[in-house]
């Protein structure tokens, strides 16, 4: 595989675990949508 | 309008402007919104403010303060939802939240939302809202219950006697909102003409509060401005310990000094004095204000619940409303969820290669969208209608009342265990997500019931859980969807009674308190509110899908192709640790490392489960030479099947007959075609060993998020320790009894 394809599945990867750290680790596990768990919109 | 869910003190109150009421100009008007539980509270603020707070049909459903902020003539006001108490000691997590928002943000105003119904023990908490010191506007809600019962209750008698404007209300109708708004923009224009009366405790308690009123002024100035002068008074009379210590004064000559002739007249207990007095307030005042028909004939409630809280029949019946429910959710969902399979392995598959072809990206981005992300999330998405389906049962159970029979009717083996009916009720909440039943067990008085509670609450099978058990229960026992799937429920909160009681026995000795639980009447939820709080439920799947199962999706499709160019899924980096746990779970007759893989996914979320094995075993298209239809030709076969759908949804729910008659008549090809999964399962698991795999899903560790929400609510990770442990065993033991215990009756294997 070429550097190209390391880089982009490199980016792809970075984003799903951003966006895996962002929905689990950040809410401190309250959930959107869950009722009764709390929400922050802002 | 926005709905903020926050503890930000407002900034708008300065620390001068304590204690001291102005009206209200140009700035928002902060109304906190307290009652009794189950008094119609967050339905009314939907109501006003089309939010969507949850609302059930039990006492004990709002636990924390929401807000809910909305123009009205010309005016900005926010309303609090505040959770329900039955009075303002400090005992309960909801009592101190209510309490410490109340005296310590000081809202301009209060509304007290009190149950018509229930007038007598609305007002034992309205007699203490008075002694704030904030204006208060009684919203006499649940009004129309109360007429079509033959109440007459005399709302100016009420007023005249307690000094506040009293509206009556019906939240489920909206009736009477626009003069309740219309008497808080006037109670807060105008807030010192609106004082509430102040209730007399009788000669000996006044005559004592007098005499602190004195000394606390030339002693601790300070506090007086602090606190509602009253209030502050008469609890620290009462010897409330929370407030004691915050304004330490607890052990001090001052309070003996006042107390002393108090204690020679009426004994030690002066909280039991005071709370008596008010208790004979709120009766008093009930007995002027209220008239009830003198014959009452015996109401539809007490008539069902006869029958549904009958000792023996109770618990049989709460079985069978749970089996109704999970067959109709069967009936009601399947066609929609083969609908979605057809059209993400059809249409929506086409679509996106054509996409990636399109922008020429490189070969195995394709690969990454179809095998990865399409087949991750797509058999995730297909059991959406399966989890909407369940919610919408749930939520009608909730908000017809029955939730809480079946709390009461739980009750006597909930003591078995050491704790009370009212424990049930986080648990049943449990069947939605186990994250926001873990946060509601802070509805529970002491730290033992919680942390028992909330130990005991991933045992009740989420939604999350049901993808996994539709996909074995669609591949092995098509024919006997509902009872499958009882079966799980049931097991799991069998096995939440057992653990309960070993837990009763080794951690957490101690007898369970008495709890006398509420039974709300029956209501029929109204169709809106259904619609609304199943999409508040349901939502956060989907929220789910396109976040953490999408990005999940994607590295677990890097982890099975990993290192680059492995030949077989097996030597990748997931299947590696699949194979390292495989010999593990091969007693429990799923040793394949494809199981063990999942399964450790899973632990993400628990429909990954299912996306990771769509991941791993779907092959790749051996190019049918098929005509691949167009683009208009697919947009018509996704409106057709759709209407398909429609009516066998509705065609499955009437009939008797079920699923199986309209299974029947489609090719097995065909069927094969749409679910490339279920297929390939049938060829890797025995019947006895996907049995197995379903209880090992239900019963091991809960997902991350509950994990963090438990280490969260209980305040250490020592809790969570005990829950992995104890999971996984009973995981394991539970799907080993299930596997060999199977295969010694000669079930197979
Ligand atoms: N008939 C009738 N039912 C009502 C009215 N207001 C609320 N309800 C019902 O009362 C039940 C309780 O409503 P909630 O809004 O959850 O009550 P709450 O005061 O927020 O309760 P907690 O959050 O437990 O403190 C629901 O089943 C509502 O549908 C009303 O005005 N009339
Ligand atoms: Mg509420």
């Amino acid at each position: 595989m070429g550097v190209s394809d390391m880089i982009i599945a490199a980016v792809i990867l970075a984003g799903a675990a951003y966006i895996l750290y962002r929905s689990i680790w950040k809410k401190k596990g309250h959930c959107c949508g869950c009722s009764g768990g709390s929400c922050d919109k802002k | 309008m926005s709905v903020q869910a926050s503890n930000k003190r407002q900034e708008e109150v300065g620390e001068s402007q304590r204690g001291v009421l102005r009206p209200v100009e140009k700035r928002t008007i902060t109304v906190a919104v307290a009652g009794n539980p189950n008094a119609g509270k967050s339905t009314l603020i939907n109501a006003i403010a089309g939010t969507k707070l949850h609302v059930g049909n039990w006492p004990g459903v709002t636990v924390e303060k929401k807000e809910a902020s909305f123009d009205y003539g010309g005016r900005r006001i926010k309303l609090v939802d505040l959770p329900g108490t039955y009075s303002l000691s400090p005992y309960t997590q909801e009592e101190i939240i209510a309490r410490d928002y109340l005296v310590h943000e000081r809202p301009d105003l209060i509304i007290n939302v009190v149950d018509a119904t229930n007038l007598e023990r609305n007002l034992y908490l309205t007699v203490q809202l008075m002694e704030l010191g904030i204006p208060v506007v009684m919203a006499l809600n649940i009004y129309d219950e109360a007429e079509a019962k033959g109440y007459r209750i005399d709302v100016q008698g009420i007023e005249q006697m307690l000094g506040i404007t009293v509206v009556p209300t019906s939240a489920t109708r909206k009736s009477g909102l626009d003069e309740l708004l219309q008497s808080v923009l006037a109670t807060a224009d105008d807030p010192a003409g609106h004082i509430p009366q102040q209730l007399n405790y009788g000669e000996d308690i006044e005559a004592a509060a007098q005499f602190m009123a004195e000394s606390l002024h030339k002693s601790h100035p300070s506090l007086v401005d602090k606190y509602p002068k009253r209030w502050l008074l008469l609890k620290l009379m009462e010897g409330d310990g929370n407030l004691q210590k915050e304004v330490n004064i607890g052990q001090e000559a001052l309070l003996d000094e006042a107390l002393h002739h108090l204690k020679r007249a009426h004994g030690e207990d002066i909280e039991a004095v005071m709370a008596d007095t008010r208790y004979s307030l709120a009766s008093g005042l009930t007995r002027e204000v209220l008239q009830k028909p003198e014959l009452r004939k015996t109401e539809l409630t007490e008539k069902i619940d006869r029958v549904v809280l009958n000792r023996f029949l109770g618990i049989p019946i709460f079985l069978a409303a749970m089996w109704i429910t999970f067959k109709l959710t069967f009936d009601l969902s399947k066609p929609f969820s083969d609908w979605i399979g057809t059209m993400i392995s059809g249409p929506f598959k086409r679509w996106a290669e054509a996409l990636v072809g399109f922008i020429h990206a490189p070969d195995w981005t394709a690969s990454l969208v179809t095998d990865g992300i399409i087949s991750g999330v797509g058999n995730v998405l297909v059991f959406v209608p399966v989890i909407f389906a369940m919610m919408f049962f749930i939520t009608f159970l909730e908000g017809s009342g029955y939730m809480a029979r079946a709390a009461f009717v739980m009750d006597r083996a909930m003591h078995a265990i050491g704790l009370h009916g009212k424990s049930f009720i986080p648990m049943l909440l449990g069947f939605g997500c186990n994250v926001p039943a873990i946060y509601a067990t802070r509805t529970l008085e002491n730290q033992r019931d919680k942390t028992l509670t909330a130990l005991l609450i991933p045992l009740m099978s989420c939604g999350a859980r049901l993808p996994v058990y539709v996909v074995f229960i669609g591949a092995f026992f098509p024919s006997h969807a509902g009872t499958v799937l009882w079966s799980l429920y049931v097991m799991g909160i069998a096995l939440a009674i057992m653990m309960g009681f070993i837990f009763k026995r080794t951690l957490f000795r101690g007898e369970a308190p008495m709890f006398i639980m509420e039974l709300p009447p029956y209501r029929m939820p109204t169709f809106r509110s259904l619609m609304i709080h199943t999409w508040e439920k349901g939502k956060h799947f989907l929220i789910k899908a396109g976040t953490y199962i999408l990005a999940f999706s994607v590295i677990a499709w890097f982890l099975l192709n990993l290192p680059w160019g492995v030949e077989h899924k097996k030597d990748s980096y997931l299947g590696q640790v699949g194979q390292v746990v495989a010999p593990a779970l091969k007693p429990l007759g799923f040793g394949q490392w494809e199981a063990g893989s999942s399964l450790i996914a899973g632990l993400v979320a628990k429909e990954i489960v299912v996306g990771t094995m769509a991941e791993i075993y779907v092959k790749k298209d051996e190019d049918k030479k098929k005509e691949k239809p167009t683009f208009a030709e697919d947009l018509k076969e996704v409106g057709i099947s759709f209407a398909k759908a429609s009516k066998d949804s509705l065609a499955n729910v009437v009939s008797t007959a079920g699923i199986t008659s309209i299974s029947a008549d489609e090719s097995a090809e065909k069927a094969a075609e749409r679910n490339p999964l279920r297929e390939e399962l049938k060829k890797q698991y025995t019947p006895l060993g996907a049995y197995a795999f379903i209880v090992f899903v239900l019963l091991y560790i809960p997902c991350v998020v509950a994990i963090v929400a438990m280490v969260q609510e209980l305040g250490s990770w020592k809790w969570f320790g005990v829950t992995f442990v104890y999971q996984m065993a009973l995981a394991w033991g539970a799907a080993f009894i299930v596997y060999q215990g199977g295969r010694l009756l000669g079930l197979g294997g």
